[in-house]
Parts: C-alpha cells; sequence; structure tokens
C-alpha cells in the first residue's frame, strides 16, 4: 500500500487547513489573552524589531550584548513561532492595519494548527480512508479545549502539530527516503517550537532502527552494530565526565573545546560516517534509518541556528533551558477537591482529566480506537491474541506510542499537572486519527446491516458522522471563548464539574465576560483590578478596543475601585481580601457560566 | 434469527456512536433547565426578606452557586464554600438552605451526611424555578455572650519575651494595632481553607517572641471556643513551624497548636468559665508564612 494520499484527498485536506484557518480568524476576537500569550506577544515585538536592526544594523545586531539585549525576555521558549507571531504583527497589524493588533499576532498560531486537520486527513485517509480521515480532522477540532487553544499565540497547539507533521513525515519516509530531509527540518523546527520536541527522538528512535534492522542484510546489520556501539560509548563517555566532574561541572566547564565537545564531535562524526557506509552497502536499511539520520543532522542545527539567543553562548544557555523546563514551577491545580500543589501528584490525572474534559461522542471513538490499537500491537507480541483479534505492525505501534506517549510522560506524579489539557496536546491527534478508524468501521459496519447502496452508505456515513459530531460542536460553540472552562457531559458539564470540585478555569481570559460591563461603569481614571490578569494582558485589553483605555490598572483591592476576581480554589482568600478592602460581599456582576462564577466583579462601597 | 444477530453485531458500532451522541445532545438539551432566572432568584430574595429573622443565615446547595449573592439582601449572610457542609454556623439558629438538585452532581451524599444532622427543617420548601429554599432549624447553634472580635477595642495587646524582659505594648495605626518585631493584630475578612472568616488577623512576633492578647473582664460562659488556622497558601507549605496557642482563662489554662502544614481550623473548647479576664498568648519559633486567624468566642447554650 502506498503512503502518499490520493490528488482528491489533498485537496480535502488543503480545503481542511483553508477551513480551519478561517474559522479561528473568525472566532479570533472574543477570545482573551491568557496570562502566556501577552508576554508572548511582548516578545514577539521585541523580536520583531531586532530583526529590523539587523537590517539596517547587520554588524550591531549580530553582536552579543544586542543578541543578549533582544532575546534575553522570555529565553523560557525558542523562537519559532515567537518570530512569526511578530513578523506578521509587524506586517498585518503595524505595516497593512489590516487587522487588529491581536489578530496580527495569532495569524500565524492558526496557520500552523490548521496543519493538524490537513495532516489528519492525509493520513487517515491513506490508512483507513476517505470517511475515516475527514472524521479525524473534524473531531480534534470540535474538542472545546483543543479549538480554543488553536486561537493562541502559544505553544501548545503548535508543538502539537509539528508533533504531528514530523511523525507524518517520518512515516513516508520508511518508505520514501525524498521524505528523509523533510522530516530532519520538521524536527528541527518542532524544536524550535517547544521543548516537547526533544522527545520525539525517544518515540522515533526505536521504529526506525527496528526497521532498518529487519531491513538490513548481514553487512548492515554490521554497520548498525557499529552505530550502536558508537551511541553506547557516547553514553559511558559521558557518564564518565559526570562522575568526575559532577552535573554542574559538567555544564560549566563545557565549552568550544573541552572534552565535552570532543565526545560530541565524535559522536556525531562517526555515526554520520556509518551512515553514510551503511547507505553505500544496504541502501534498503539505509531508507528506514534515513529520516533519523535527517533529525540527528538538520534538527539541532535549525534549533541552533534559528536562535540567536544561543550564538554566543550554547552552551550555558542551553543547560538554563533544560534545568528551568526540568524544574519547572508547580502551580495549584484543583482536582476532586483537592488543590494540587506539590508532586507527587495523582497518577490517573492525565487519563481522568481527558475523559472528562472531551464530549463524551468523541471519548467513545478515541477510547474505543486506542483499544483496539493496543490489542492490535499485543498481537504482535502475544500469538494467542493475534490470532484472535489481529496484529498490529509497524504503523499501529507508531500511532499507538504517539496516542499514549505525552499522555503517560505528563502522568508521571513528578511532572507539573497544571495547564488542563493542554500538555498532552501532543497525543490528541493521535487519538483524533485513531477514532476516526472506529468512526470509518461503524459507518462501514451500518451499511453494510442496512444493505445500503453506495450512495446511501455515503448519506448515512454523512448523517451518522454529523450526529457524534453534533454533541461536540454545539459542546463547543456553548463554550466559546471560554475553552479553559470546558467540560463534558461525563463530568456533568461546567456545573457538574464544578460540585465536583474540579478546576474551574485557567490563565485568566475569562476576563473578557466582565469587560463591556466594566468599561460601561468606569469612568475616567477609575482604578480597576483584574486578578489574575497580568499587565501586558491589561494592556493588550485597552489597545485591542476590549478594554477602555482611561481605566488604570490597580495593583490589588486596596487601591482599586472595581475588582473582577477570577474563581480559583486556591485563590479564595484574594476574593475575601476584596470583601474587606471594599466592605461588601455582594458582587456587581460576574461572569456565571452555566451558572459557575468564573469571574466575580465588585465596586468599592461610596464612602 | 442468525442474520438479524449478525446484522445486529455488524451495526452495533454506530448505534453505541449514535447512542452515545443521543445521551451527549439530550444532556445539553436538558441542561438549562436546571439554570434559574434572575426572576427565581429575586423571587427567592422576596422569600427571604418577608421572612428573615435575625440570626438567620443561607446556606448555598450545591456550594459554588454564588450567582445568588447578586440577588440576595446584601445583609443577610451568605455561606457558600468547599466544605460548608461541614460548618456548624453557631451563631445562626435558623438556616435557610438555597439548593439547587437540579443541576448535575449535586453532592447530595456530602449533605445528608454534614449537614443534615442536628438540622430539623423548621418550615415547608418553597419551589421557585429550580430553586428550592427550605428553612432548617440549627441544632449546633449556640449563644455567642462575646466573641474577641467585637472586643478588639478593649484588647491589651503586647509582645512578651523570650525570657524576662518587660512587655513591648502596640501601638493603634489605622484600624490596625501593630507592635514591636513586626507583629500586629486586626480585625479583617480573611479564608481559611475556603472558609471565609472575619477574625483576628494576626501576624506573630519575630524571634521566638510571644503575641499577647488581654481582655481585662469577660463574662461567664458555659465554654470558650478558641479557633485557630493559618490563612490562605501559607496553611499547606511545608516544614514551617508550628504556632502555639495558650489561652489563660477563669477555667484554667489550655493550650493549643497549630502544626506545620496543617490546613483548617484547629478547635479548643473548655469547659465552663466564671467572668474574669482571658489572655491568649500566641508564639511561634519563625512567624514566617504563619499569619494566623483567631476566634474567640463564649459561648452560651442553646438559642
Amino acid at each position: 500500500m502506498s503512503r502518499a494520499p490520493t490528488p482528491l484527498d489533498r485537496r480535502i485536506a488543503l480545503a481542511l487547513g483553508i477551513l480551519t484557518f478561517v474559522v479561528l480568524w473568525a472566532t479570533e476576537r472574543a477570545v482573551g489573552f491568557v496570562r502566556d500569550e501577552s508576554v508572548y506577544f511582548a516578545a514577539a515585538e521585541q523580536f520583531a524589531r531586532w530583526w529590523a536592526v539587523l537590517f539596517h544594523r547587520p554588524a550591531s545586531a549580530l553582536s552579543d550584548p544586542v543578541i543578549t539585549q533582544a532575546f534575553d525576555f522570555n529565553h523560557e521558549h525558542p523562537m519559532l513561532m515567537k518570530s512569526l507571531y511578530g513578523w506578521s504583527h509587524a506586517l498585518f497589524a503595524q505595516t497593512l492595519g489590516w487587522v487588529r493588533p491581536a489578530a496580527g499576532f495569532r495569524l500565524p498560531a492558526f496557520a500552523v494548527a490548521a496543519l493538524i486537520p490537513t495532516l489528519l486527513h492525509l493520513w487517515g485517509s491513506v490508512l483507513w480512508g476517505r470517511r475515516a480521515g475527514l472524521f479525524a480532522a473534524l473531531c480534534f477540532f470540535l474538542a472545546p479545549r483543543h479549538f480554543f487553544n488553536a486561537h493562541l499565540s502559544c505553544f501548545d497547539m503548535p508543538v502539537a502539530a509539528m508533533w504531528l507533521l514530523v511523525v507524518y513525515l517520518f512515516w513516508r519516509a520508511e518508505e520514501d527516503v525524498r521524505f528523509a530531509p523533510w522530516t530532519g527540518l520538521a524536527f528541527g523546527l518542532a524544536l524550535a517550537t517547544k521543548h516537547n520536541a526533544f522527545f520525539l527522538p525517544v518515540v522515533l528512535t526505536p521504529f526506525g532502527v527496528l526497521a532498518a534492522w529487519r531491513a538490513a542484510g548481514p553487512e548492515g546489520r554490521n554497520t548498525l552494530l557499529g552505530m550502536g556501539r558508537a551511541a553506547l560509548a557516547f553514553v559511558g563517555y559521558l557518564a564518565l565526565l559526570l562522575v568526575v566532574q559532577g552535573r554542574d561541572g559538567l555544564v560549566q566547564s563545557w565549552q568550544l573545546l573541552s572534552p565535552q565537545t570532543f565526545g560530541l564531535v565524535a559522536l556525531v562524526a562517526s555515526l554520520a560516517v556509518l551512515a553514510l557506509r551503511l547507505r553505500q552497502r544496504d541502501p534498503a536499511a539505509f531508507v528506514r534509518l534515513a529520516p533519523l539520520v535527517a533529525m540527528g543532522l538538520l534538527g539541532p542545527v535549525v534549533f541552533y541556528v534559528h536562535w540567536p539567543w544561543l550564538w554566543y553562548h550554547p552552551v550555558d544557555r542551553l543547560a538554563w533551558y533544560f534545568d528551568f523546563h526540568a524544574t519547572h514551577v508547580h502551580y495549584a491545580w484543583t482536582y476532586f477537591g483537592d488543590v494540587l500543589r506539590a508532586p507527587p501528584f495523582p497518577l490517573a490525572y492525565v487519563f481522568v482529566v481527558t475523559a472528562l474534559t472531551l464530549p463524551v461522542s468523541l471519548v467513545l471513538p478515541m477510547t474505543a480506537g486506542l483499544v483496539r490499537t493496543w490489542v492490535l500491537n499485543l498481537g504482535d507480541l502475544v500469538p494467542a491474541i493475534g490470532r484472535r483479534f489481529g496484529r498490529g505492525g509497524q504503523t499501529e505501534w507508531l500511532l499507538g506510542v504517539n496516542a499514549l506517549f505525552s499522555i503517560l510522560l505528563i502522568s508521571h506524579p513528578e511532572v507539573p499537572h497544571f495547564g488542563g489539557v493542554k500538555h498532552w496536546l501532543p497525543s490528541m491527534p493521535f487519538l483524533a486519527l485513531l477514532a476516526g478508524r472506529e468512526f470509518d468501521r461503524a459507518a462501514a459496519g451500518l451499511s453494510s446491516a442496512l444493505r445500503l447502496t453506495a450512495r446511501r452508505g455515503t448519506l448515512a456515513s454523512v448523517a451518522l458522522g454529523g450526529l457524534v459530531l453534533l454533541p461536540a460542536f454545539t459542546l463547543t460553540v456553548h463554550v466559546h471563548p471560554y475553552g479553559t472552562s470546558a467540560y463534558g457531559e461525563l463530568a456533568g458539564g461546567i456545573p457538574g464539574a464544578a460540585s465536583l470540585g474540579l478546576q474551574r478555569q485557567f490563565w485568566s481570559n475569562n476576563v473578557t465576560g466582565v469587560l463591556p460591563w466594566i468599561d460601561a461603569n468606569s469612568r475616567p481614571g477609575t482604578r480597576v483590578w483584574l486578578h489574575e490578569v497580568n499587565g501586558l494582558s491589561f494592556r493588550d485589553y485597552q489597545r485591542n478596543e476590549m478594554l477602555r483605555k482611561d481605566v488604570i490598572p490597580a495593583g490589588g483591592p486596596e487601591d482599586a475601585d472595581l475588582a473582577a476576581v477570577q474563581y480559583h480554589q486556591e485563590f479564595r482568600e484574594q476574593e475575601v481580601q476584596v470583601w474587606q478592602a471594599f466592605g461588601t460581599w455582594v458582587p456587581s456582576t460576574g461572569l456565571y457560566l452555566d451558572e459557575t462564577p468564573q469571574v466575580v466583579v465588585y465596586r468599592r462601597s461610596a464612602p | 434469527m442468525n442474520e438479524t444477530a449478525h446484522r445486529l453485531r455488524t451495526a452495533a458500532p454506530a448505534l453505541a456512536l449514535m447512542l452515545v451522541a443521543l445521551f451527549g445532545l439530550g444532556f445539553q438539551l436538558q441542561l438549562p433547565r436546571a439554570f434559574p432566572s434572575d426572576g427565581d432568584y429575586r423571587a427567592v430574595a422576596g422569600a427571604l426578606a418577608a421572612a428573615r429573622a435575625p440570626g438567620d443565615v443561607v446556606l448555598l446547595h450545591p456550594w459554588w452557586t454564588e450567582r445568588a449573592r447578586l440577588f440576595l439582601p446584601p445583609d443577610l449572610p451568605v455561606v457558600g464554600y468547599l466544605g460548608d457542609t461541614t460548618d456548624d454556623l453557631l451563631e445562626h439558629p435558623r438556616i435557610w438552605v438555597l439548593a439547587n438538585e437540579r443541576l448535575p452532581r449535586t453532592p447530595d451524599t456530602d449533605f445528608r451526611r454534614n449537614f443534615l444532622p442536628d438540622r430539623r427543617q423548621a418550615g415547608e420548601p418553597r419551589q421557585l424555578g429550580p430553586l428550592t429554599l427550605t428553612p432548617y432549624r440549627n441544632g449546633r447553634a449556640r449563644k455567642v455572650a462575646l466573641s474577641l472580635i467585637d472586643a478588639f477595642d478593649r484588647l491589651e495587646i503586647s509582645v512578651e519575651g523570650p525570657g524576662e524582659t518587660a512587655a513591648q505594648p502596640c501601638r493603634r495605626s489605622g484600624a490596625r494595632m501593630q507592635c514591636p518585631f513586626d507583629a500586629s493584630v486586626e480585625v479583617a475578612w480573611h479564608e481559611v481553607l475556603y472558609q471565609p472568616v472575619r477574625c483576628l488577623y494576626v501576624l506573630p512576633p519575630s524571634g521566638g517572641r510571644t503575641l499577647s492578647l488581654k481582655l481585662p473582664e469577660a463574662p461567664a460562659a458555659e465554654a470558650l471556643l478558641l479557633e485557630a488556622g493559618i490563612t490562605w497558601e501559607h496553611a499547606w507549605i511545608p516544614g514551617r513551624s508550628d504556632v502555639l496557642l495558650r489561652l489563660e482563662s477563669p477555667a484554667g489554662t489550655s493550650i493549643s497548636k497549630i502544626p506545620g502544614g496543617r490546613e483548617g481550623f484547629v478547635r479548643t473548647e473548655t469547659p465552663a468559665v466564671a467572668p474574669g479576664p482571658w489572655t491568649l498568648r500566641i508564639t511561634t519559633a519563625n512567624p514566617h508564612d504563619r499569619q494566623t486567624c483567631v476566634r474567640l468566642r463564649a459561648l452560651g447554650g442553646p438559642p
């Protein structure tokens, strides 16, 4: 079976991508600025200014001090998406004036998010047919939290798209070596998007190596063993340095000419030589390994080159970057009435939250698809299961591993658990893909059971798809633009989740629900405290005409005339402080989603 | 028959998807029936305004249905916080439970287990849209002869020790008593394990010193109830010092402790006490993050 989609499916995929982009753009205006997003807006603007300096005074722009000054802000995350946000804002909002500033930043986010339905259809249609591809593409974006995250100039949805892109290209490259360089390039872009991508080699290396091993002859296997020995030697060498120098010493003594650099260069050189030898002596095995080779060569290069902040101090700044994410602070998160503040976190958390936040009509096919995949994969390992249920094969394993990897990674009790579903988003397109297969099987079964003609079978499939996707669609429409508050039917919707003691919302963007009231009830100079809304977001609401420009941000309830408090279990004290400062416990208004308090507004009592 | 079974089996996945989708749609369609209108809340407010008596309180069920605050009489206390079903509400002889049992996953078991004991229904429930307003006689209510927060202006507050050094008095600064060694006391609203409480908000002194709060004259009571807890997120932080509370009254001396990392109130009840002075001493080895909310009340019998 060829892994290339048909021309018609390519066009459908393109149409799905365009549709996604247009829908995201059309629904963007109502979406508030999450806490991180305004930081990324500011960073993007700053980086865009560096590009202007580069154009006008390249020697100055490329100097270490100027680079440090320009890129030090928000160096927790690499540059790819922030650069795109900054360029887009500079072009479409500042220069052409076609869109408001927020939309200017967000357009690249829409474009990258639109890759997901495109890729899901390309892949799904080849694996199980057009019906499966279409369902996969639509069901991913009809999950309310996915739809919400796709609007943001953040990195969670982009890295989910990049992850999917890399795995898809890897899969294509296993058949057609021309895709290998693209896999490497995509991996570099994924690294340049968010740190999740550093786990991609962990996921893909076993597949590439195993496929190459199976395809290889005796000479090829010898070469592969040589590559394995080189990798092991590097690990041993690194372990030795670690023992001798310690973790800090290893990082601090890493310079251009140092044992660490020698080890790395030796590894890359030996792997490159062995890869070339494999290509000459066993081309079939090389094809299987080629995407990994490309990832190994191109990924780090793209990552390094795209981020000027690394250019002069690659080792210590990379070390800081990894250390920051490895030791990330734990934000409080409410889960069944408990405020989780520190590890260990509940093992089932990610699975439970996924099931409770998705519409139930998507939970079923996704779960069924995941179970089927792993039963088939088990069939590869246990002959009795294989005889009874069938066997998986490489693609099935690839889908199954990717559908679970991010979920299992975040499930580790020591990994930060805040952020709703966004931290395991890279798993979700794969679950959507597997849901597509389940839908296809269901629709085929229905047509067969009813003995429908092909034409009527198609109509039945459309009707079935419409019915299955309708609850997700209505839920998404209902909760938009408050996606961080969304809960599915299994939780009992938003009110059920409140009674279960689940996190009500996060990231502060729900404040948009009360901004019109604040606008109407403020005077010039009114001091407004928007709880949890950082100063940059306050500025962004004002410059995007979502909050009147003549109100002043207050630092807390003590110096505010109006206070909009975000309902978080861990922030109850701050609402009580408003009672104390304002002399009343009676709100003036609020954003109540399906009765649940989300943002509660108080006005200071007249003296 | 076999043919029918085969066709059903073949169509089963589609039927399962359809059933689940219909369940989802049904859920979404019926959910708005659980949401009270503004008119429903106004009707509740009207009913409460007509029937309320001094000492009444409104308890929300489920606890998070706080939209009611927008409509209820502003001087009528409204209680709604995670864990409120265990609140004795001892200053309130009558509790109006404003319930919305049409909401999904309403925590009825918790309500029955924690709220209902010692409470009996004191009138017919009124149905106002999806809301039910039911009065309960609060069997846990007690007469409160005196609360320390009401006697704040009469308190003699000072910092003592360590050792035999003389006590250093605190001085009023606005509504707050400002003390040496970074200590202070004021009456304020704060949160203790999600419960909004108006209490004596105490920042204990540094250096292992003791904050002393003395009420020279206090009435007789059947019991003194001392409640103390660390406010907000400071409570859970591990590795913080204990807070020791030593209460001296005509009934004797009682000592209680808020252990480091403890969330919620620590409660101590003394036996019957004669008229006389009360002295509460608060000490902690390290006052960092030991912002303490203290309530001390002289209790009588049922109201």
